[in-house]
């Protein structure tokens, strides 16, 4: 069945290993630093290597990555043509200064008969001809591109950040009158179908270790929440009776926020992962709906209508302590928490278009996202805060797009069909 | 004499005038003649099956397609019953109170200028406002289930006014009988 084959993919391990003999430096980067430019000219290929689109595919998915970063800022490879070609026995550093490159990164790649990749990167610090870091990782040919995210993971690391390169999105794809959760990398490649029903399949989020997901399915004719988890490839039914969405897994516990009309109305409860009890948190009769935890998991900001609209708000985990949050506009949902615990991303319809608004907690400023551009719902942000996905039907039927938390950098990542409500892992493994 | 020759010119065209008329064709059919005779119909009437009648014969399929229970629009982001929309739900407790073997399930719908997430607490509210009315009038609660399928599933696809006030509704749908 289709469920094993996504599990024996999710399952693949990459061999890592530290390159020996080399000490290793951690270099610190702090948020408002100007990008750090970075070389990376073409990679050296063994004999098998040059005859196989592996190396490409490879040395594009790791470029675009850096690129998307917004802490690396790749340096033109138009350059490259001015300075004698990289020798990585012999780094000619001066050469590399003079195109003003700070980082070079100095890549090369092996075919084995059984067509596994060897790529080994070294990275090096320009100005100071100093090696930084190296790593050396191996798998079949075809995971070319997961090779590339978790090298431009490790990138990351080094660089103080979170990584995320290889962090999956879980959204709902239509094609036809089906519609089906599906996983796929963060821009858009690889995506695997999860769910098989011929129900209505919804609103899927993660679990705090990125091992289940939990949605809601028409499966049982009512909205019920079930969870997969993609290792066993098991389903369960977590709810029961009314209408059940908008599950949120807290961040820090295993506990999930969501929205059921249970008890008549629709109200915000908590589910104890462990031992299954659930708690109430808002007692309202007007709608409480889109729980989102705050990644130190002690509060929950939601969707109310109790002032007469939609709006957003945020209470203790306990159902406290509620205070609102919007203060303008007359319809706001899809509250969003970033992972710095700093700003709230969420949806606000004016007239009839829907656009993405961040709101900054610190500062009470608010940062408009999209502009102009269709309606453009469910934001959710990528596991270092520097970039969101949504759905947008800015282009006909609703499509993925990323953008980064500035506004900046739009871009479609997904196209056929119909793809919405997109769920962006809180954590790169 | 003027007078004599206009009669006699007259005269001669009359003559003429029946002459031409005698000459008109009297074909005789070559064979014998088949006059074609209406065979006798005896009038049955389709029997006027009552309501009741109708309501054994069709099936829970057919008695949906017929819209025997006709839906209700609401307004923007609302879930109140619209005044205009009250004697429709008289007419549906009516019909339900006729039949009160029958089942039925409240479907809640939202335009698509709403997001997702909320659109499914309002098609409930809606649901829920229906089969609340539809209680008012008598009927019993436990024949009434409610669903809110949020904005996934539009009846019409336009992007007017027009075509969201159709959409922002509650169906009424026959599940047992």
């Amino acid at each position: 069945m289709n469920m094993r084959r996504t599990v024996l993919f999710l399952s693949v391990f990459l061999l890592v290993g530290l390159l020996p003999g080399q000490e290793e430096i951690t270099i610190r980067i702090t948020e408002g630093m100007p990008m750090v430019p970075v070389a990376m000219p073409a990679f050296q290929l063994d004999q098998a290597a040059q005859k196989d689109d592996a190396a490409a595919v490879l040395y594009e998915t790791l470029w675009k990555d850096l690129e998307f970063s917004r802490i690396f800022k790749m340096v033109p490879r138009e350059h490259y043509s001015y300075i004698p070609a990289l020798n990585p026995g012999a780094i000619r550093f001066k050469d590399w200064a003079s195109i003003q490159a700070n980082i070079l990164i100095s890549g090369q790649l092996e075919l084995s008969a059984d067509g596994r990749v060897i790529f080994s990167f070294k990275v090096y610090e320009v100005a100071s001809e100093r090696f930084i870091f190296g790593r050396n990782f191996g798998g079949k040919k075809d995971l070319a591109r997961l090779i590339a995210h978790r090298a431009a993971d490790e990138m990351l690391k080094h660089f103080g950040e979170k990584p995320m390169f290889t962090s999956k999105i879980v959204y709902v794809s239509e094609a036809g009158n089906d519609r089906d959760i599906y996983i796929m990398d963060y821009d858009g490649h690889r995506p695997t179908r999860i769910t098989f029903s011929s129900a209505m399949d919804m609103l899927p989020s993660w679990s705090a270790d990125n091992e289940k997901i939990i949605y809601t399915s028409y499966r049982n004719l009512s909205p019920e929440l079930f969870m997969f988890n993609i290792y066993s490839g098991k389903t369960e039914l977590l709810s029961s009776g009314g209408s059940n969405y908008a599950a949120d897994w807290s961040p820090t516990a295993d506990r999930v926020a969501f929205t059921s009309s249970k008890h008549g109305n629709t109200e915000i409860y908590i589910k104890d992962m462990k031992t299954g009890a659930e708690k109430r948190l808002t007692f309202n009769p007007a709608i409480d709906t889109s729980p989102c935890w705050s990644p130190n998991g002690r509060e929950i900001a939601f969707t109310s209508q109790r002032g007469g609209t939609p709006q957003i708000y945020i209470m203790d985990a306990e159902g406290s302590n509620v205070r609102r949050i919007t203060m303008e506009g007359t319809y706001h949902d899809s509250p969003a928490w970033s992972p710095d615990g700093m700003r709230l991303a969420f949806v606000s319809r004016i007239e009839n278009r829907f656009d993405l608004y961040v709101y900054n907690l610190k500062s009470n400023e608010i940062a408009k996202l999209t502009e102009n551009a269709g309606r453009n719902e469910n934001p959710s942000w990528s596991p270092d805060g520097r970039h969101l996905v949504f759905s947008s039907n800015r282009s006909g039927r609703y499509q993925l797009y990323l953008v980064d938390y500035d506004g900046r950098n739009v871009r479609q990542i997904t196209a056929g069909g119909e793809n919405k409500m997109p769920k962006w892992q809180k954590s790169a493994k | 004499m003027k007078k004599l020759l206009l009669v006699v010119v007259a005269l001669s065209l009359v003559l003429m005038f029946n002459a031409c008329a005698k000459k008109a064709p009297q074909v005789a059919p070559e064979g014998p003649v088949i006059e074609k005779v209406d065979e006798p119909v005896a009038q049955v009437e389709k029997p006027v099956l009552s309501e009741e009648e109708l309501f054994q014969q069709k099936s829970l399929e057919e008695l949906n397609k017929d819209q025997v229970l006709k839906k209700i629009n609401f307004d923007f982001d609302m879930y109140a019953i619209r005044e205009d929309m009250k004697p429709i739900m008289q007419a549906n407790a009516n019909w339900l109170l006729k039949f009160a073997s029958v089942e039925v399930l409240v479907e809640g719908h939202c335009d698509e200028k709403g997001t997702i997430e909320y659109n499914i607490a309002l098609g409930e509210k809606r649901a829920e406002a229906a089969k609340n009315y539809l209680v008012s009038l008598g009927l019993n609660a436990a024949k009434v289930k409610i669903i809110s399928y949020g904005k996934s599933k539009p009846l019409v696809q336009g992007v007017d006014e027009a075509s969201y006030f159709q959409n922002r509704r509650a169906e009424f749908v026959i599940t047992k009988k």
